[in-house]
């Protein structure tokens, strides 16, 4: 049975200057540049709209963007602190819906509220009552969009950006978009989107205007998608929750960037100890290891290495990464940052094999990584490491700012 | 002890010191003796032996010599010149890859003496009676050890040697960074590609002793050693390239023949007195010195015989010297009469010279290559081009090490390309240098910066690689491998291991074959005219007796003329404002770095201002210069006329000022020219006066002959310019690679009342065309178009024309980039019934799914589908996409993309009218050169314009440290200034300058979720 779906999304533009603006209010309304500041060569994480007006953008060098935004206050990221007040966010959305989809600290939501009106009245009280309560309670002043569609849902809250809100009723979807410029539409970019320019096409009513023959012409086996979105038409789920079979997957940063071989391989042996004691703590292994790599200059490589049986160990899972790094890293630009995904992930058998076909080094192995476990379940994180890992350093935090 | 085998940075990316700091090093460490051997090669060679004799060491010329694959190495140390040969023969044989150690070491081993470590080697080369001894090294070791008891028990010298690297102990990190940069990585990761190896530095014999003391014979037996090898470097005299016919007399005979046969030609049967005179003059002198083959040489390259025995006549230019000599002109190696225009033969050859006169030829060049093909298969063994040694630069070593250092491509150009001009000799550190420019004032030198400069300043001068000289070819009598090692540049021509100075030191004589564009431009414009009815008789041309000719030139309006298109030479020629010949042989002399000054004072005599001679003793040395050194053989001239220079010492004094590292030499000529004039009671002040203007014919200045032979050339464009302009222009562009961009000269054509017309399928060819009053732009303006595209389009449409997009999409099959860049260009546009290029692009697409989609060709004509109603681009758009893919555009001045402009803007046509005001106008730049004012200051001149004219500007120091971060070509700037006028050439004195187009950006979705 076809039953009509509200979606909400909540957006909060440019999360991480937000929260710092809750943190200190003295910087509401100044030019704000997220980085971190101390050392040489390091990139922007985050800005405020004033910052991006003046040419400042994300990933760009800090002392080229304070050269563009003299008057800009230059701040640390503190990723945790954003982590907090996304959990505190999320905690006042997940009252209304289980289904809630986000990202790990970008401030953006969407919630399905299909079927709730019995218990919390129509979609957009929700939405409206969501805004007041994040904004009293957090400080937060998110953007909120109903509409029958993630899609739809998020075009609106580009729509309105910085702030504000927005309802597309039921079957008016495609009237809604029809006006919009073709690049308000999420998933069109680049060379799709330099194509429609060549074409004169630059509203998505135009783009709807076209028949999917027409634009097989055009844009081949993206006609079909391109036909419905421009139409307002998304079948996609919101996906809620931890899923079984997520990948788990951490990222470091050099700051500044590097190409020094040490410095990489004692961040990636940071890397391999936090997503080894993830597996482990959810009981799982892995069969893949991905390696991401991102340059200097933007570019980007991604290598993987599998075997057939999944491993958990910080050994086992080094030798799968050292095999991928050695593929993916060719050139000599510096890195600007590593990436390591854990996927194909399958649950660890508990029961013992009759015929132990693990050497003796691998059970000792397994066992030293139990106890180191179990000293950082009980003593911290930091306490314990390899003695080829970085140290770890840890984030400004003195803030007394609490999101919950 | 004697070293026998240290490497210099000539072993490419392989050591650090260059020779002349190794026997700096070598003497203060109280050697007497020093063998260089660099890695397969005899780069070093000249510069080696110039610094033996300057700190008195006895040098020993070697080579260390690599196996091709495998990695056993061979020192090889020359006895005598047999050993030479052999070991020029040698290298040459590597760098071809046909070395075999055993074999060929075995065969050519004839005064070599061979150390080695590989004991297998060793002993065959042993065996086969060849002069070997074993290289322990510079410490003794476990291999050594036996090594040296298998040395013993065959009776063979066992030597200590220092087999170093590095320049001094400090130099380690840069080896590093050397290997870093040969292997293409970064310092920390380079053990991942080459076994890190331990590195020496030479080092006191003292030190030597004292390790070897368990083994005191290796050292002694280094004495013997070098003993032996007496070779102290080449001594060949002066190597001629030899002619085909040559017996006894017969090129002399030959050359006196042709030579009043041409003069025929050129004068009329009837030869004046002073042909004759001459002709007999210079003929004797050549003979007497041997010259005579040379000449009939050069010929036969000009003007090679074709296959049915008749002359191919090449449209040439004869630069340098040459131009001087009547015997040339008559051979037509050279196109201006010496004697209407008062050249001497004396500049080019006179008995006292000894060392080689060098006869250099410019040729289209797009017919360079052929030329040089045809000499390097006539001559096959026997010829090869002379190399350049590329050394580190500061932007290439800067980029290199940033590389090594692992910095971002874009963020290194930011720098690098913004590095107009690094003084050599200037004060502090490379980074002190770089933040005191300009053009640098928003760079970030932050870490690791500082780092990279420290390292990268101390690669400046490093030999980085070889690459080819731009013409100079050596010939010689026998193979050319035996006078000097041959290896191959990447594009598969043999080159010499030498470069230019060290060719003329080993006496062998360098032909230069040039490519010239104008020469192409000139042949292109002369051909169209013709097709087209025109008539020119180039035998009897003489375009600088033709009055539109000279008009034009006496107003500067010489955009795209040979060597006058500058602004630098077009203000002059319209302050000079003559037009005459004689004076823009002077102009296109006198315009050269640090000159400034003098072109200011030539002016102003030009203009009947007073002036002095340079000195009473001068005379009327330089009566036709008005008193000023204009050209080189001015130098030479006044040395003898005030310091009492023989000729061959001055020619010797205008000769060095053209080198590099000269310093040193130039010292000594300073010295005896003070000397000749204080003894000649000449003040002080005149000598230090005449010395510094001496000085500014540093490294960049002509002989008159040159500057004759040029402006010939310039004229000859001049009046196409102004008699044919269609055709001139589109000839211009055509060949590319003008003193400005091909939309500079788009608008020049525009500004001469031409019509640009679009590129179009049916009608352009590949190169520009020009006809009457029109311009039809060539398919090579297109950008991304592929020479293969262009050939097949035009030979496809000579079968029959395109009738519509489709037709000639399915003969052409253009690629995607083509097709969509031939619509933008407008190329379509006749095609197109509908005249809506966005219905082009549609059905391009179209066509393209129906291609993929029909694997196999129909024999049916292709059909497409009805495309959607879409509407053609707004103009804007329009011209955007055609100026993306033009470059220019057509109907417009680009100018127009700029949006709308502030009011109150003057056009730069009515400029004139405000002389002596300040204005503000809106402007395109199109190029800029930096000089450098007395106090050493950074100024910039730049050339604007605007859709009705051009203008000139100036930057003086202050405004151009204020703007010069924000000044890039291929824009549009907002100027204010003052409008200056001096004998009538107008520029603007710029005080503001803004750029147009800068505003707020939208700002696009957010990221993802």
């Amino acid at each position: 049975m076809y039953r009509e779906r509200s979606i909400l999304h909540f957006n909060v533009a440019d999360f991480a200057v937000a929260v710092e603006r809750v943190a200190d209010s003295s910087l509401a309304r100044r030019p704000l540049i997220i980085a971190p500041p101390a050392a040489a060569r390091s990139v922007v994480f985050d800005m405020s709209e004033e910052a991006y007006q003046a040419g400042v953008q994300k990933g760009m060098f800090l002392n080229q963007a304070t050269r563009l935004c003299r008057e800009a206050t230059v701040l640390q990221p503190r990723v945790e602190l954003y982590r907090r007040a996304m959990a505190g966010f999320l905690k006042r959305v997940q009252y209304y819906s289980p289904q809630v989809e986000h990202g790990v600290e970008d401030g953006h939501l969407f919630v399905d509220v299909t079927g709730t009106h019995r218990l919390f009245g129509p979609a957009q009280d929700v939405g409206l009552r969501v805004r007041r309560e994040v904004r009293d309670g957090l400080g937060i002043n998110p953007i909120w969009t109903l509409a029958g569609n993630k899609l739809v849902a998020k075009v609106s809250s580009r729509l309105v950006k910085p702030v504000g809100e927005y309802i597309v009723a039921p079957g008016e979807e495609e009237v809604f978009l029809a006006p919009l410029q073709i690049g308000l539409l999420p998933g069109v970019y680049g060379k799709e989107l330099r194509t429609m320019g060549e074409l004169q096409i630059s509203t998505i009513g135009q783009l709807a205007g076209l028949s999917p023959r027409q634009l097989m012409v055009v844009f081949g086996s993206r006609a079909s998608w391109l036909h419905g979105a421009s139409r307002g038409h998304d079948d996609s789920m919101v996906m809620g929750g931890v899923q079984e079979a997520m990948p788990v997957d951490h990222e470091h940063c050099f700051t500044p960037d590097t190409n020094d071989r040490q410095e990489v391989e004692a961040a990636l042996a940071t890397l391999i100890a936090r997503v080894g004691s993830e597996l482990r703590a959810r009981g799982k292994a892995a069969r893949r290891v991905g390696i991401w790599l991102r340059y200097s200059d933007g570019n980007h490589v991604v290598r993987q290495a599998s075997v057939k049986e999944g491993t958990c160990s910080d050994f086992g899972l080094r030798r799968l990464a050292m095999d991928a790094l050695q593929r993916a890293w060719l050139r000599r630009t510096r890195l600007r940052s590593i990436r390591l995904v854990c996927d194909r992930l399958h649950r660890q058998s508990p029961q013992l094999t009759l015929f132990p076909e693990t050497s003796v080094e691998t059970r000792r192995q397994e066992k030293l990584l139990g106890a180191m476990d179990a000293i950082r379940g009980r003593y911290g994180k930091r306490v314990i490491a390899l003695g080829r890992q970085c140290p770890d350093e840890p984030e400004p935090d003195n803030t007394d700012v609490v999101f919950h | 002890m004697v070293p026998l085998r240290v490497r210099s940075s000539y072993s490419l990316l392989r050591a650090t010191g260059s020779p002349a700091a190794l026997c700096r090093l070598a003497v203060t460490l109280g050697y007497a003796t020093l063998a260089l051997t660099d890695r397969d090669n005899l780069y070093g060679l000249w510069s080696f032996l110039a610094a033996c004799r300057r700190e008195q060491l006895h040098p020993i010329v070697g080579a260390e010599l690599s196996e091709t694959e495998g990695d056993r190495v061979v020192t090889c140390l020359v006895k005598n010149i047999d050993g030479y040969r052999n070991l020029s023969l040698l290298l040459s044989k590597r760098h071809a890859g046909e070395l075999d150690v055993e074999k060929d070491l075995g065969g050519h081993a004839e005064g070599l003496f061979l150390l080695g470590r590989d004991r297998e080697l060793l002993e065959i080369l042993h065996q086969q009676g060849v002069q070997v001894a074993a290289d322990l090294g510079p410490r003794p070791t476990e291999a050594g050890r036996s090594l040296r008891e298998w040395a013993k028990l065959r009776g063979v010298p066992a030597v200590a040697t220092p087999d170093s690297a590095l320049g001094k102990e400090e130099d380690q990190d840069l080896y590093l960074l050397l290997r870093a940069i040969a292997h293409n990585t970064s310092i920390s990761r380079l053990g991942e590609v080459e076994p890190p190896e331990v590195q020496y530095v030479l080092e006191p014999p003292s030190v030597y002793r004292e390790r070897f003391a368990v083994w005191p014979e290796v050292i002694g037996a280094t004495e013997r050693l070098a003993a032996e090898c007496a070779f102290a470097g080449p001594a060949f005299g002066i190597i001629m390239p030899p002619w085909r016919h040559d017996h006894e007399g017969e090129a002399g005979r030959m050359l006196r023949l042709k030579a009043y046969q041409g003069a025929c030609r050129r004068y009329g049967d009837d030869l004046g007195e002073p042909v004759v005179e001459r002709l007999e003059h210079e003929l004797r002198v050549i003979e007497e010195m041997g010259y005579s083959s040379y000449f009939l040489v050069v010929r036969d390259i000009v003007h090679r015989k074709g296959a049915d025995g008749h002359r191919i006549k090449r449209r040439i230019c004869g630069r340098g010297s040459g131009a001087a000599s009547l015997v040339a002109y008559c051979l037509e190696i050279t196109n201006v009469c010496p004697i209407k225009h008062n050249l001497y033969f004396e500049r080019f050859l006179n008995p006292g010279r000894t060392d080689p006169p060098d006869i250099d030829v410019d040729f289209a060049w797009d017919e360079r290559d052929t030329v040089l093909q045809e000499v390097l298969s006539d001559f096959a063994g026997h010829s090869a081009m002379v190399a350049n040694h590329i050394m580190f630069q500061p932007r290439m070593a800067i980029r290199e090490t940033a590389k090594a250092f692992g910095m971002p491509g874009s963020e290194i150009s930011r720098l690098t390309k913004r590095l107009p001009w690094l003084a050599d000799r200037n004060e502090g550190s490379l980074q002190q240098r770089l933040e005191q420019l300009p053009t640098l004032r928003d760079q970030d030198l932050s870490e690791p910066w500082p780092e990279i400069l420290t390292l990268a300043a101390r690669l400046i001068g490093i030999p980085r690689y070889l690459s080819v000289h731009p013409g100079g070819v050596v010939i010689t009598p026998r193979p050319i491998r035996e006078y000097v090692p041959v290896e191959y540049a990447a594009k598969g021509v043999p080159i010499i291991q030498w470069e230019k100075d060290g060719t003329e030191e080993a006496g062998l004589v360098k032909i230069d074959i040039l490519g010239n564009r104008s020469l192409g431009v000139i042949r292109d414009a002369v051909k169209a005219v013709q097709r087209q009815g025109g008539e020119l008789d180039e035998m009897h041309w003489n375009p600088e007796d033709d009055q539109r000719t000279r008009s034009g030139v006496a107003r500067g309006t010489t955009m795209g003329c040979f060597y006058i298109e500058s602004p630098a030479m077009r203000l002059l020629q319209q302050k000079a404002g003559s037009g005459d010949f004689e004076q823009l042989v002077i102009q296109s002399s006198i315009i050269r770095p640090a000159a400034n000054e003098f072109v200011r004072e030539y002016v102003r005599r030009l203009h009947g201002g007073a002036w002095q001679p340079l000195h009473p003793s001068v005379g009327d040395v330089l009566d036709e210069t008005f008193g000023l050194m204009v050209y080189q053989e001015d130098v030479s001239r006044v040395a003898v006329a005030m310091a009492g220079f023989s000729h061959a010492r001055a020619d010797g004094l205008r000769k060095v000022m053209s080198k590099k590292d000269k310093e040193l030499r130039l010292a000594d000529y300073r010295e005896q020219f003070y000397r000749g004039c204080g003894e000649r009671n000449i003040g002080a002040e005149d000598i230090d006066r005449v010395w510094k203007m001496m000085m500014s014919f540093d490294g960049y200045s002509f002989c008159k002959p040159h500057s004759a032979s040029y402006a010939r050339v310039s004229y000859q464009a001049a009046y196409l310019k102004h008699h044919h302009p269609a055709e001139f222009m589109a000839a211009v562009i055509s060949n590319q690679g003008g003193y400005y961009s091909t939309m500079a000269y788009v608008s020049e054509a525009k500004r001469l009342g031409l019509t640009i017309l679009h590129p179009d399928v049916n009608r352009s060819n590949e190169r520009w065309s020009g006809e009457k009053r029109t311009i039809r732009v060539g398919l090579q303006a297109i950008q991304g178009l592929s020479q293969k595209s262009m050939a097949r389009i035009v030979t496809t449409r000579e079968q029959r024309s395109f009738s519509d997009p489709v037709d000639f999409w399915s003969r052409v099959l253009p690629a995607e980039d083509e097709a969509r860049a031939l619509i933008h260009a407008g190329g379509m546009d006749s095609l197109d019934t509908g005249g809506n290029r966005t219905m082009l692009l549609w059905q391009w697409a179209s066509f393209q799914r129906n291609r993929t989609l029909s694997a196999t060709h129909t024999l049916f004509p292709v059909r497409l589908p009805e495309p959607p109603p879409l509407s053609p681009p707004d103009q804007r758009s329009r011209l955007m996409r055609e100026y993306g893919v033009l470059g220019f555009l057509c109907d417009y001045h680009p100018m127009v993309l700029m949006g709308r402009l502030p009011g109150g803007l003057v056009k730069m046509v009515d400029a004139p009218r405000h002389v002596g005001r300040r204005i503000r106008c809106a402007g395109w730049l199109l190029t800029g050169k930096l000089v450098s004012t007395k106090t050493g200051e950074v100024m910039e001149f730049l050339t604007f314009e605007d859709d009705t004219g051009m203008l000139e500007t100036t930057f003086f120091p202050e405004a151009y440290r204020r703007a010069a971060h924000i000044l890039q070509s291929g824009r549009g700037y907002i100027l204010t200034g003052i409008v200056e006028a001096d004998y009538g050439a107008l520029t603007l004195t710029v005080e503001q300058v803004s750029a147009i187009g800068e505003g707020a950006r939208p700002r696009p979705g957010s990221a993802q979720l």
